[in-house]
This record gives C-alpha cells, structure tokens and sequence, in this order.
C-alpha cells in the first residue's frame, strides 16, 4: 500500500499485513489508532486493556511483529509492555502524551506521539525506531512520528530492535583495550578478552561486535598513516570506526558523544527539549566541566590525549537525543581566560578544566545547547595554540563558528571543529557529525573521522565527515564533503521533521596534544573566521531563526536550511545570526574549503564549527 | 434547500469550525480516514469521544467535589480528556485541559474547579457544533447527495 504522507508527498510503502497489536486505555485514540494502522492495510488487534496485551504476548511470541502501546494506563504501567515486547525482541512503540522527558525516557529511547499529536501512522512503521516524542502538553498537535527519518539510520541496527545495547565507555573500553594488547592483538578472542575485562552482564557478543570494530578502526588507523586521508576514506559513515576512536581517545578523534537517543523529535517538541535532560552532556561546559574532569583524568595518565574523549556511553548509533543544555550565560562558558592561555600552552591538561573543553572533546554535540561555547571554544583554542596571548576575536561571540586555519604542517595541531556550541539545545536533536582532525606529524598522523551524519529526517548517511588527512607534512585538509555533503542532506530534511538530526558534532580537537603545537602553524584566516562566523551561524543557528524560519522554506538552501532546522523550535538564545548573509557565508566558506583541498592545502577543517587545535602540553 | 445548497452551507460550517479554533487539524485527519468503505468513521469517532467525555466529567466533577481533592484521580481523568480531545481535534477542550492540568499539579482546588467548567464549557460547544455538522452530513446524504471531501484550501 501506498501512503502519501501529507506534508511531504512522498510516496511511502508500508509493509503490508504487518501485525500489530495496539494498546490504549483511551478509547477514542485506540480507535483513530486503529484506523489509521488500517489505512496502512497493518492487520490490527486492540485492546484497551494492558494486562490483555501481555497476555496475548506471552500466548504466542510470533504473534506479532509491532505493538503501540500507551503509557499511562490505569491497569498496568505501559513500559510492562515494553519491556516484555523487548525481551521478544519485538519493536514497541510508546505513545505518550506527556511531554516532559524524563518520562518519555524512562525505558525507551523512541517514543510516539499519540495519534492525535502525530502525522499519520503510515509513517510508523518506518520509523519504528525514531520516534518522535512530542510532548503532549504542547499545543502543537501535529507532531510528528513521523518521518523523522530517523536516526536510526546508519541501518546498523537493524533498527527495530530495542536491545538494551552495551554502552561502550571509556572505561569499559579501557578495559577491553587492556584485554586485547595483554592477549596481543592477534590472539585477542573475544572469549578470553571478556575473561579478563570480567565485566557482569558483558557478553560475548558485545565483546566480539566491539573487537570488530576495534580492529577496523586500527587498520584504518594505519592506512591513514600510511597516506593522506582522503575524503574518500571516510566517505562512508563509519560509525564504528568513529566511536572506536573516540572511545579510543588516542587519535585524533573527536569524541563524539552521542546522547542517548530517544526518539524525541518533534518539531515543537525541539523547544521543549528539557534543558535538564541535557545537564549531562553538556557541551556548553557548565556540568560539562564536571565531565570533562572525569574525562581529563581519565586521559591525563595517557599523555597523548588528556582529554581522553568523553564519549557519551551511549551506543553510538542510538539516535542522538539533544541532549544540549542551554546554559544562560554561553559566553561565559566559553570564554577563554587569557591566563588559561598561556596555562593552556604550558599544560594542555588545563583545558580539561575549562568547561568549554569538554565540550571539545565531546563531539557528539548534540548541541542543543543555545550557548555558543563550543565555537567559542575552539577559537579559544585556537589562539592558543597559534600562540595567543589573546583569544581570538571571535571568542566574544557566541557565534563563532567557523575558523578556519591552515596549518602549515608538521606539528599541526589537531583542530577539531567544534561548532557545536551554537546550536540550541532544542533544536539539534541529532548529533551532527563532523570531525575534523588535524593530524600533526606524530604517529597519529590520520584524521579519523566519522562520519556520522544522520539526520533523522534524511538519511545523512552521506555525509561525509570532514576528514583531515594527514599528511606527512602534518597538513590538514578539509573535507568539504562533509559540509556539502551534510548541507545538502539537511536540504533535504523536511524541516518539519526534524525528528532526530542525527547529526553528531565529533570534534576531536584534543588528538595531537602530544605535539607542540608550532605558533606559526596556525594560520588563521580572519576573514575566513568572520566568514565562517556566517557560516557557522547559519549552520547553527537554530535558535534565532527558530521564530522565523519557517522549515519548509529552506528547502534548496543548505546553510539556511540546516540553520533553520537548528532552529526549529529552538528558543533563539543567540541572538546573532545573520541569516541573510548565511548563505553566502556559507558558499563562500565551501568554495574555499574546496578550493584549500584543491591546493592540498594544508586547510584545517572545522568550517563549520569551531575547532581547536591543541597544542601538546 | 437544494443539494448543493446544502453541501455549501455544510463546506461552510466546516470551514467556521476551524477558523473559530473549535476544531483542528486532527479533525481533518480524521475525515481524511473516512472513505467510502469506511462511510461512518468519524461520527464514530466523535460519538465514542462523546461517551467517553461524558463519563471523564462527570467523574472529574465528582472527584472535585470530595472534601480532600485528590489529585492523583483527578489528573489522570485530565489527561485522558486531553488525550481524547486531541486526538479527534477538539482543540479548545484538548486547550482548557493543558490548563488544568497546570492547576492540578499545583493541587490548586479553586482554581480546577473553573478549569473544570471551561472545559465543559469547551466540551459542549464542540459537542453542539459537531452534532450540528453531523446533521447537515445527514441531511445531504438522505436527499442523495454525497458529503463533500475536505478542503484543506482554507
């Protein structure tokens, strides 16, 4: 059957004669429900009655292959269900009219609007895993389950599946890294690696999946120091590669930190992103910092990344929930104290202490936050390393976003495009993935870069990360791609369902840390600054355009549109961005992103975002 | 009243519903689900979302009246209003009740008690406007016509 979706036109097709078993104490949803799941031709059972859903669950496990469930119901509590239709291994979708998140949380990283608060079924099924969360107190009743296209998208999870997934911190990772090199690489089996990180509740499998992973990434690792990375190399979203590095916090990698995703994207739904929910990963530094600590000593006993990377445990391709906090003084955050400066210059530790780093470090920005600190961030560090005795004058904005710096080689710092910072925390619900990394002269010689940008909506698989290559010299190139590749995909993104914006930020901006970072290295580009400034701000600038961009406009005009869908419902906390000039800024930046790759220039990346080039301490 | 009269003046009708904020877009959607093989659906819809309200009220009414209010029922009772409300397009009851929802969470009795007539208020505006569109329908239907689709052009 064929399904035009509404508000898209698009053509959908939904899985004909797909059994579903519907739950809702409200009887009047229960029968719009039913209805439109009939619209579908999805052959429907109902009831009102969660005890009788168990039931008929538990009767025959192949009963079924989809169960929508209510929350709230006077019999039994709505995440029963989930949980036994997990453990079937069937995917539940929960309706909920709450709106607060700490209840859509609970057990299940996707929700549903209810129908009534929510585009057409059809778009369900496809979606089974992004959901989109509305909150029901919202009077915005079209949300959307929509199409958010959601972040599953990486397609590596097979999407449906709600499995509790193993979170692969960085300790975890730590261990398993000691695992692996006291077994020695070759001989590292995932049995006898999960005997010795004697992990409860860790199995085999988890561990096998993840050596996989692991060992892709360490062959990509020294492919790439083998040659230049080539934009190609990391064409493809490797997320599996990503999160190796992040977790592996060694290289270059921009720590992506992906939140926990919950399906919750609802275009008015991004205003209401709950600033507490985001306190945990919080890119504008205020609890970062704590976190960021915690990162800091945990690398500070590897020189090579005191930063370590504060990856978020959530399993990477979990749909990035915004996890943003919106701090109410960004700048503050992100303002760079002189005197860390120097600090900074002496003693790259320092900078985990800076709440801003941590937000570096922490690419998966699913910059919901308003504040701007990361770009600012960067700057920040940037200057730094070029030697600053002051910060960059793009510091004091809150939106500064793209700096672009050449590095002239050798040592180049790595720079990790950050940018984050300027998104709202509301309306970034995806993490954006760009990394950006600069790979100096050391071993770590490779960009890694994941290249994870999944919009929910779009699927922005092909996104490219921006990839620094490494060049022996130390250059850096920028990836264009990814810029271009996630304009275009936000382009395409129905701004109204911007469900989940996979997009996570990975900023690495702390890989090299090892080098010293040469002051002449760091070119930079004032003029570009001020134009990735622009860029930045129409990338990320959700929050002003929020009022008035309205997200089908953009449509064709990636910067704004990506600004736009930043914005969506985010509350304008930056106040400036100038959307007028984004597009231009924005062409201009990737005609020259484009044309410093054509130059094999030795271009930094983080045209987007702020990057931070970290000089070695 | 001839047949095209007739469809004009229910298109109208419709049409005043929305632009009074009565109803909302979900009614579209609910008609968009209605079909030929499915002739009743929203009069369907809308009458359960009757009974079901009906009973919510009184309920609420009663739950309000006990000399210790406790919020614990009443909210829920809220909530599936809301609930129901919105899913059919009531939007001015789907409205009062975020209200009142607001004053039970701060166990504000005064104030629930007028939350509780807006929403009845509400409540029976929409049930009279409904009613009344359903009777055109019927009326269009029984001297042959046939109920004009929805028009989203307004």
């Amino acid at each position: 059957m064929e399904f035009k979706s509404a508000e898209e036109g698009r053509i959908e097709k939904f899985p004909v004669g797909m059994r579903v078993l519907a739950v809702d104490d409200n009887p009047t949803c229960l029968r719009k429900l039913e209805e439109l799941l009939l619209r579908c031709k999805y052959h429907v059972t109902k009831t009102m009655e969660s005890k009788k859903a168990l039931e008929m669950l538990r009767e025959n496990s192949n009963m079924f292959d989809l169960v929508i469930s209510d929350v709230e119901m006077p019999d039994a509590d709505g995440f029963k269900l989930l949980e036994t239709g997990l453990e079937m291994d069937l995917p539940v979708i929960m309706l909920s009219a709450h709106s607060d998140y700490d209840s859509v949380m609970k057990g299940t990283s996707r929700q549903l609007l209810p129908p009534s608060q929510s585009d057409l079924v059809p778009g369900v099924s496809k979606k089974r895993k992004d959901k989109v969360n509305d909150s029901g107190d919202d009077d915005d009743s079209d949300r959307e389950e929509d199409d958010g296209e959601g972040s599953e998208q990486d397609g590596d999870e097979s999407g449906t599946r709600k499995k509790p997934r193993v979170v692969w911190s960085q300790e975890l990772h730590q261990k398993f890294v000691n695992a692996v090199q006291q077994l020695g690489l070759d001989k590292a089996v995932p049995k006898k690696i999960l005997d010795l990180m004697n992990i409860e509740g860790l199995t085999r499998e988890n561990v096998a999946s993840h050596l996989q992973k692991y060992r892709l990434y360490l062959k990509k690792i020294d492919e790439g120091q083998q040659q230049n990375m080539t934009p190609d190399a990391f064409g493809t979203r490797d997320s599996s590669y990503f999160q190796m590095a992040q977790l592996d916090g060694l290289r270059d990698f921009t720590a992506t930190r992906q939140l926990p995703s919950s399906g919750l994207l609802s275009r008015s739904h991004l205003t209401k992103i709950q600033p507490h929910l985001y306190s945990s990963i919080n890119l504008q530094g205020m609890n970062s910092s704590g976190f960021i600590q915690q990162g800091h000593h945990q690398s500070s006993s590897n020189s090579a990344n005191p930063f370590g990377t504060y990856h978020s445990t959530l399993p990477p391709r979990i749909q990035n929930v915004n996890l943003f906090q919106r701090t109410s003084s960004p700048l503050e955050s992100l303002q760079f104290p002189r005197s860390k400066c120097s600090a900074y210059m002496g003693d790259f530790k320092s900078i985990g202490d800076r709440p801003i780093g941590g937000g570096f470090v922490d690419s998966c920005m699913s910059y919901g936050s308003s504040s701007t600190s990361l770009p600012s961030a960067s700057t920040n560090t940037l200057m730094l390393q070029g030697n600053y005795t002051q910060p960059l004058h793009t510091v004091s904005s809150v939106n500064q976003p793209c700096i672009e710096k050449t590095l002239s080689n050798a040592a180049s710092p790595n720079i990790s495009v950050q940018g984050l910072s300027r998104l709202p925390s509301q309306s970034w619900q995806g993490n954006l993935n760009t990394t950006r990394f600069l790979s100096n002269s050391s071993p770590l010689n490779h960009a890694f870069f994941p290249d994870q940008v999944t919009c929910a909506g779009n699927n922005l698989g092909d996104c490219s990360s921006l990839v620094s290559a490494g060049n022996p010299g130390g250059g850096m190139q920028c990836e264009p791609q990814l810029l271009g590749g996630f304009l275009q995909n936000i382009n395409s993104l129905d701004g109204q369902k911007w469900e989940q914006q996979n997009c996570s930020m990975v900023n690495n901006t702390f890989g090299n840390v090892e080098y010293p970072l040469p002051g002449d290295n760091m070119v930079f580009r004032e003029n570009n600054a001020a134009r990735s400034k622009g860029v930045d701000e129409s990338l990320m600038s959700p929050i002003e355009n929020s009022g008035n961009v309205n997200s089908q406009e953009y449509v064709g005009k990636p910067s704004t549109m990506v600004s736009a869908e930043m914005m969506k419902s985010g509350k304008p906390e930056n106040a400036h961005i100038d959307n007028q000039n984004q597009h231009d800024v924005f062409d201009d930046i990737m005609n020259e992103m484009m044309k410093q790759e054509e130059n094999n220039g030795m271009v930094s990346v983080a045209a987007r975002f702020g990057f931070d080039s970290f000089p070695p301490p | 009243m001839d047949l095209v009269q007739m469809q004009k003046s229910l298109q109208d009708y419709t049409k005043s519903l929305f632009l009074e904020g009565i109803l909302d877009s979900q009614f579209l959607q609910l008609q968009q689900l209605q079909d030929e093989s499915n002739p009743d659906f929203v009069s369907q819809v809308v009458t359960l979302f009757f009974q079901d309200s009906d009973r919510i009220l009184n309920d609420l009414s009663l739950s309000l009246d006990q000399q210790v209010v406790d919020f614990k029922k009443v909210d829920p009772h809220v909530h599936q209003l809301k609930g129901s409300s919105s899913s059919i397009g009531a939007q001015r009851v789907k409205n009062a009740c975020v209200v009142f929802r607001n004053f039970c969470e701060q166990q504000n009795v005064e104030a629930c008690h007028r939350c509780l007539q807006q929403v009845k208020q509400e409540y029976y505006l929409v049930k009279n406007r409904l009613e009344t569109l359903f009777k055109l329908e019927q009326q269009i239907v029984a001297s042959g016509g046939m109920v004009p689709a929805v028009e989203l052009g307004f």
